[in-house]
Parts: C-alpha cells; sequence; structure tokens
C-alpha cells in the first residue's frame, strides 16, 4: 500500500526501485512502451474523463482516486502510473536487470496481476540475489503492482524529457507582472546602463546596448530606476527625497542668510568677499555677526573682557562664537549647530595637552580632545586656577608662544566649519566661569 | 583695516540721512574729507533742557579701527554741561571710551550725546566746575547752561542779566569769552568773578 503510493509519484523516465536492492540499471524498452500505451487509455479514458489533481501536481494519496491518473495530453514518451481495471495504480517497477517486460500492466484481473507478478519475481529473480526480500516484498504488500517498462540501454537519448504538464500556479505577484520569476530575478540583476545613468543618453545604437535602461526618477529627472529591481528602486526614491530634504533645508539657510548682515561692518554676509561669508553665531543672542567681525571683535584687547565677550549690540555674554556657513533663526537649528561644532572640535587634539606631552590650562573644559597617542582619552580634570599676576614670567610667555603659534599654523581654509582658531573663544569661555582668575588669563593674550 | 572703517562709515552714512532723527533735524552729520575718517557732527539741544532750540556742532574723527574702537568725539560748540569740558569739548561718555561696542554706530553715539545732554552724570564729570554748579546751585548751573546755549548753540533764550554783567567785565578789558567762563564758574557773582579774573 504504502509502496504503491510512494511510487506514484515517479513520474519520471526511468523509475528505479531502490528499496528493492537492485544495482543494475532499469532501462524502457520501446516496445513495451508501446504496450502500456496501446494497453491504457482505453481503460483510462473510458471510465475516468477527469484528471486527478493531486496526480497533476505530482502526488495523490489516495489509492481508490476516482479520477484519471492519466495526463489529458498523451504524448507517446510520457510515462506514467497507469491504472488497472480496477482502477488501482500500476506503477512501472523496474525491479530486476533482466529487462524482462512485465506482464502487470497488460493484465485485466487483480488477482491474475498479483499471480502474474509474484510469478514474474520469483521466476526473474530466481538467480538474483535479493530474490528473498523481492519476494517477501511481493507477499507482504497484497497488492503491489509492479509494473516494469525496460528501456533498453542504449535508448536513453531518446528517453522522455520530463515536461510539466501545465504550468505552475501563479502567485499574484506574478500574475500582475508579466515576467516569469525568474526572468525577473535575472533581469533585477542585469546592471543599469551607466551612459544612460550618467548622461541621459547610451552611446550604443537603440537595442544594441547590453545593460538595461533606466527609467526616469520622478525626482532627479535621471534615468536611474532600475526597470525590475523593486529594491534598487525604493533605494533611490529614498535617496532622492532625503537628497530633496537637504536641497530644501539649504535653500531655506540660503533664504533666511541672504540678506543677513554684519552688525560690526554692516555687510552683507553672503554678499562678502569668498573666505568671508560666515557667520559668527553667538549661543546666547541672536544677533548676527560675519566670523571675522565677532572674533576681532572678541579679540579687541583694548577693552575689558566684560565688554568684548558681550555681543557687541545687546551686550548679552556669550561663552564662544560657532562658525556657521548659513544663519540660523530656531533654537533647535542653533542647538544642533553648536552641538555639531562641539562634537567636530571634540575630535581635534588639543594643541596645548599635545597628546599627552603637554598641559591644556582649561583642563577638562576644553572643547578640544585630550587623547594619548595611542587614542586613550584623558581627564585631565578641572583646569588649574591661575594665580594672579601682573608681570608676564616665562611660563606666560610660552603659553603665549604657542598661541600666537596656533593661530598662524591653524588651517583656516576649511569651508564648513573652521575647527580651529577658536582660541579666544576657548580664553572668553573660562573667562566667564565664576573665577575671575580666567580674565587675568586672557590678558596674556594681547 | 581702513578699508573697513571706511566702507563702514559709507555705509552709516546712509543710515544717517535717512533716519528718523535727521528728518526731525534732531541729528546731522557730513563729512569732512573723502576718506570718511573726518566728519563733523550736529546735535539739537534736548527739548525741556537748558540746551533747547541750539545746535551742538561735533568734532568726529574716525579711527583706523573703527568699529573696533569708538570714533573720537568733541564739542567744537562751547558748552556748559558737567560732562563736557567747558575748555575743550572733550567728552566724557563711556560708550566713547571703555563701554563702545562695535555695532555701536556714528547715528548711536549721536543720540547718546543727545542723551547725555538731558541726563548729565554730575558724578563722573569731564569738567568739576560745571559739575560742582550743577550739584551744588542747580539752578545757577540751568542758567548759566542756557545763556551758553543762547549765545554759542543759537538757543533761543536771551538772559538780559548775564549779558551785562559780561558786558561790564569787557568794559575792563576782558575777552568776552573769558567774562563769561569767570561769572560761570562764580555763579555769575560778578565781583568774585572780577577777583578771579584780575588777581
Amino acid at each position: 500500500m504504502a509502496e504503491s503510493t510512494r511510487t506514484s509519484t515517479f513520474r519520471g523516465r526511468t523509475v528505479s526501485n531502490s528499496e528493492s536492492g537492485c544495482s543494475m540499471t532499469h532501462v524502457k524498452s520501446a516496445n513495451n512502451r508501446e504496450q502500456n500505451i496501446n494497453s491504457q487509455p482505453t481503460i483510462s479514458h473510458s471510465r475516468y474523463s477527469r484528471v486527478c489533481r493531486y496526480f497533476l501536481r505530482g502526488s495523490c494519496t489516495r489509492v481508490e482516486c476516482q479520477f484519471s491518473h492519466e495526463l489529458p495530453v498523451t504524448t507517446t514518451i510520457r510515462h506514467s502510473p497507469i491504472r488497472n481495471s480496477n482502477g488501482r495504480r500500476i506503477t512501472k517497477n523496474y525491479n530486476n536487470g533482466h529487462n524482462m517486460p512485465s506482464t502487470s500492466s497488460q493484465s485485466t484481473s487483480n488477482e491474475a496481476l498479483i499471480s502474474s507478478n509474484c510469478e514474474a519475481s520469483v521466476s526473474l529473480n530466481s538467480n538474483s540475489e535479493n530474490n528473498t526480500i523481492n519476494n517477501s516484498r511481493c507477499e507482504e504488500t497484497d497488492i503491489n503492482p509492479e509494473a516494469a517498462s525496460p528501456i533498453l540501454e542504449s535508448d536513453w537519448v531518446n528517453a522522455p524529457e520530463f515536461v510539466p504538464s501545465q504550468p505552475k500556479q501563479k502567485s499574484y505577484a506574478q500574475a500582475v507582472n508579466p515576467l516569469d520569476s525568474a526572468d525577473y530575478i535575472q533581469y533585477s540583476e542585469q546592471r543599469l546602463c551607466p551612459y544612460v545613468t550618467k548622461d541621459g543618453c547610451c552611446r550604443y545604437p537603440p537595442g544594441e546596448c547590453s545593460n538595461l535602461h533606466g527609467e526616469l526618477c520622478d525626482m532627479c529627472g535621471k534615468a536611474v530606476m532600475h526597470p525590475f529591481n523593486e529594491e534598487l528602486r525604493k533605494k533611490h526614491n529614498q535617496e532622492c527625497i532625503k537628497q530633496h530634504e537637504k536641497d530644501m533645508e539649504l535653500s531655506f539657510a540660503l533664504a533666511r542668510s541672504k540678506e543677513k548682515s554684519c552688525g560690526v561692518c554692516f555687510e552683507v554676509i553672503m554678499e562678502k568677499a569668498i573666505g568671508e561669508q560666515r557667520f559668527g553665531i553667538l549661543p546666547n543672542c541672536n544677533h548676527c555677526f560675519c566670523l571675522t567681525c565677532i572674533r576681532k571683535w572678541r579679540q579687541a584687547r583694548q577693552f575689558e573682557n566684560k565688554i568684548i565677550r558681550a555681543c557687541p549690540e545687546c551686550r548679552i555674554t556669550s561663552d564662544f562664537v560657532c562658525p556657521s556657513m548659513y544663519w540660523v533663526d530656531t533654537k533647535e537649528d542653533k542647538d544642533k549647530l553648536i552641538d555639531d561644532y562641539k562634537k567636530a572640535l571634540s575630535k581635534k587634539d588639543c594643541k596645548y595637552f599635545k597628546k599627552g606631552s603637554g598641559k591644556c590650562p582649561f583642563g577638562n573644559k576644553c572643547f578640544y580632545l585630550h587623547a594619548f597617542p595611542n587614542g586613550r582619552v584623558c581627564d585631565v580634570g578641572p583646569p588649574p586656577r591661575q594665580r594672579r599676576r601682573r608681570n608676564f614670567d616665562h611660563a606666560d610667555f610660552e603659553v603665549l608662544q604657542h598661541v600666537i603659534l596656533w593661530d598662524f599654523l591653524d588651517d583656516r581654509a576649511q569651508p564648513w566649519q573652521s575647527l580651529a582658531d577658536d582660541l579666544e573663544d576657548l580664553v572668553s569661555f573660562f573667562s566667564d566661569s565664576d573665577d575671575s582668575d580666567w580674565s587675568e588669563y586672557d590678558l596674556f593674550y594681547d | 583695516m581702513a578699508n573697513i572703517a571706511a566702507q563702514r562709515i559709507k555705509r552709516e552714512f546712509k543710515e544717517v540721512i535717512k533716519s528718523e532723527e535727521v528728518a526731525k533735524c534732531a541729528i546731522r552729520v557730513e563729512l569732512l574729507n573723502d576718506c570718511y575718517t573726518e566728519l563733523r557732527g550736529e546735535i539739537a539741544g534736548p527739548p525741556d533742557t537748558p540746551y533747547e532750540g541750539g545746535t551742538f556742532v561735533l568734532d568726529i574723527k574716525v579711527p583706523e579701527t573703527y568699529p573696533f574702537n569708538p570714533p573720537k568725539v568733541k564739542f567744537l560748540t562751547k558748552i556748559w554741561h558737567p560732562n563736557i569740558s567747558s575748555v575743550t569739548g572733550a567728552i566724557c561718555l563711556d560708550i566713547l571710551k571703555d563701554q563702545w561696542a562695535a555695532a555701536m554706530t556714528l547715528r548711536t553715539v549721536l543720540l547718546s550725546l543727545q542723551a547725555l545732554l538731558s541726563a548729565a552724570e554730575p558724578d563722573d564729570p569731564q569738567d568739576a566746575v560745571v559739575a560742582k554748579q550743577y550739584k551744588e546751585n542747580n539752578e545757577m548751573f540751568q542758567i548759566t547752561a542756557r545763556h551758553w546755549t543762547n549765545v554759542y548753540a543759537g538757543g533761543p533764550n536771551v538772559n538780559k542779566d548775564c549779558d551785562d554783567k559780561i558786558k561790564t567785565l569787557a568794559d575792563m578789558g576782558v575777552e568776552e569769552h573769558q567774562a563769561r567762563v569767570a561769572l560761570s564758574s562764580y555763579d555769575w557773582e560778578l565781583q568774585r568773578a572780577t577777583e578771579q579774573l584780575f588777581s
């Protein structure tokens, strides 16, 4: 029973009964095939006109299936499980190496089938090593229709191809998509033509390019949308949206910066010379200055610290100046800008600390990075309290020299944020702290 | 550097000319040379002060480091004010010294001076004699300031008494301004002024 069920799934051209233990090659014989064909249709077509669905899918678990297990279009080369007159399935079982045609398919009665089959088995396997096994199996399974359709070894070339009887059931996605999923996958991995992607036109004449030509993206207008790869399309779309958002932000920033003029030089900052079109943002008030002017003002040592560290317009003290390419209106924008600025500074080595070989007077309040050459970050503790001194002693001069050198060595060419030459900011930052010692320190930078 | 200063003065000039205060004839600025370093300013005496009706001329010198340093301003018109030297016209005003801010302009300076005229700071005097009078004999200060405004700044209030006393001293051969300073310093007491002049 189990055997027959299982073997019914074999629709290949050669079905080997591996469990029989036969090691010989089973080849169908041409004339046996003829026999099969001649004998079967009359039975199956007359009684079971409808084809079993399960059978078509490859497996019918019902032994007593009332539907035809015959393919609707019979090709002469197809070997399908067949039925005998009792509706029992008969499968070809090439269980021996003697290429003897089995008579099972021809028999009309079950009893005859069994007896003949068993007889055949016995007789045929009499010489074979495993005849007992085969025999016992034959007896155990009350119905074990074994149809052998041996094929000649030399005829393997003409052996039937396995052709699916019906196209596989399609998913909705496949139905929507005209291309076969296999093709789809294949196409989706194909590259886009770089010429079209880059310039919008292919250097090959139409139809001769071996790559795919992308579809136009609605947002960027470039032919970069992969026609088949949904993932790539989505990815590009997201990139485009991101870029668009960036562009929008930039244009807003430009719009709000365009008219802004510096409160010190009175020039429109965006109309200043290249390299001077930078804003110096004060954290504690909303007055607008160009970076050059506000820095210069904060270095005007002829005035008291309180004066120069205050906004020239409103006199609100700010600890430092944050450079920016654009004007910031809202608090969120400003906070983000300042945060980014501090983050950027914290990645730059402090030139006082000198990777551990120097000493930073600003201690752990320094905006710059205090790390050793191996990258280990060091907490140098709070800034030491500066002694009040009226005269510059040697140490002060040393610091002063560094400061001046630093100012000149710093790369000011960075377009977005000058991460350097914020010395005065740092100095002033600390001179703001409650102990006025720092303002003394400030004086050394004249 | 000088370029920044000149550029800024140019811009400020436009600002002052367009400003409301000019429309009300309260302040005025004019150029004295082409390089924007020397200017002449004018402020009107604020109402309800002894300086009302007068026009005070100022000498403005713009340093090369402007606007990071304040302009040098002094009164050309003689004025009786605790914070302005009656001799030199020098002004004692914090914003023109240590309280300067780079965002300040000629306009704000002139307006500050105008404000100074209406609100003197006798505790931070430029002219000690005037400041003393301001504090000890404010009535006399008002008279003197008004008289000076009338004589030097074109103010409308003629003080016959003051004029007479000055004339008396002038008849004695004292130069008119010198006589006025002496009389103003001694609360218009002719005798003490004469003593001071001839001692």
